[in-house]
């Protein structure tokens, strides 16, 4: 059965991605700061700070040495912050770049090793409908996601040679914990600028991820977006 | 630890299983001269590339220790270690030796 590593399994999109993963016979490794209290034989949690690069060496290293192959990597784990760009405080700039890009970079580069060593392997990782927007408000943000879509097209020309896969999935808002806070009159703006009014379900976030998990047409370092970009 | 003829053994093991996958005879009778980058060497970049992932796979699982082979230091030496295969394997026993001490 195939194997899965995921960052930010704890809640949210992360969650609900291990849950679907096991419903369809995966055996997934969860990276996260926070347990999500997850009780399945195929399911291992790894607590770890993504942001630290040898405690993602070291726990991938583990992963390797415990299963046959990893299949996939989801680039999950990330932090959202909204403020005018002028009052945004620099230690804001700096977790979201080391929780949205770092973190993802490390995850990569490890599992992009074992991948390059099986010559096969598909990596994902979670982007936004706000980088191509250029949404105000969100400067810090979507800089941070900005600096992953450009290492997911980078990396994706190095790695497709060796038989890996990387693309960028990017969503309009979801209803998680990460938007809850934001005002609602925003959120519909934004939903409608990318033609889904209704918004965005876990569960339609998840679907669309399988969608392109499943297929056969995957273009490495190519972003798809679940609505009109 | 590690000895010199470990580590150039499992280099030119490496290159032998890459040589056969990339059809290069060349790296499949590699020897402590051959280049691993430049002008006259087999492999190109994602080549060298995968033959480091594949070196830090083997170490981990013969020897038991995670290394990580491109470093900084690694990459500002004046003799790069991994220009050609006998630089690579003073490197490694470089590396390993003292990883364990």
């Amino acid at each position: 059965m195939p194997t899965a590593i995921i960052t930010g399994t704890s809640r949210g999109l992360g969650r609900s991605l291990v849950e679907k993963l096991l419903n369809e016979g995966w055996s997934v490794f969860g990276l996260s700061r926070n347990s999500n209290e997850i009780k399945h034989e195929k399911f291992t949690e790894k607590l770890i700070d993504i942001t630290d690069e040898v405690s993602v060496q070291a726990t991938v290293s583990e992963i390797s040495q415990s299963c046959p192959s990893v299949d996939l990597l989801i680039n999950n784990a990330g932090a959202a912050s909204m403020n005018a760009f002028l009052l945004t405080p620099g230690k804001t700039a700096e977790k979201l770049i080391k929780l949205n890009y770092l973190g993802s970079f490390y995850c990569l580069q490890a599992a992009g090793k074992l991948m390059v060593r099986q010559r096969r392997g598909l990596i994902i990782n979670i982007t936004t409908v706000a980088v191509p927007l250029a949404l105000e408000g969100e400067a810090a943000y979507v800089s941070s996601k900005a600096a992953l879509d450009s290492l997911t097209k980078v990396s994706a020309k190095e790695l497709s040679t060796q038989g890996v896969v990387v693309i960028g999935l990017g969503f309009g808002p979801l209803d998680t914990d990460l938007t809850r806070a934001v005002d609602k009159e925003k959120l519909n703006l934004i939903n409608q600028r990318i033609g889904r009014p209704e918004g965005t379900t876990l569960t339609q976030a998840v679907d669309f991820i399988f969608q392109h998990l499943n297929s056969k047409n995957l273009k490495s370092g190519e972003l798809y977006y679940l609505g009109k970009i | 630890m590690i000895s010199r003829s470990q580590s150039l053994e499992l280099i030119l093991h490496r290159l032998k299983l890459l040589g056969e996958e990339l059809k290069k005879p060349g790296l499949i009778s590699a020897n402590e001269q051959t280049r691993l980058f430049g002008d006259k060497a087999d492999l190109d970049s994602m080549g060298l590339v995968t033959l480091i992932a594949d070196l830090e796979y083997d170490i981990q699982q013969k020897l038991g220790h995670t290394v990580t082979l491109v470093d900084e230091k690694a990459m500002s030496r004046l003799t790069s270690p991994f220009r050609r295969v006998d630089y690579l394997a003073d490197y490694l026993v470089e590396v390993l030796n003292t990883k364990k001490s």
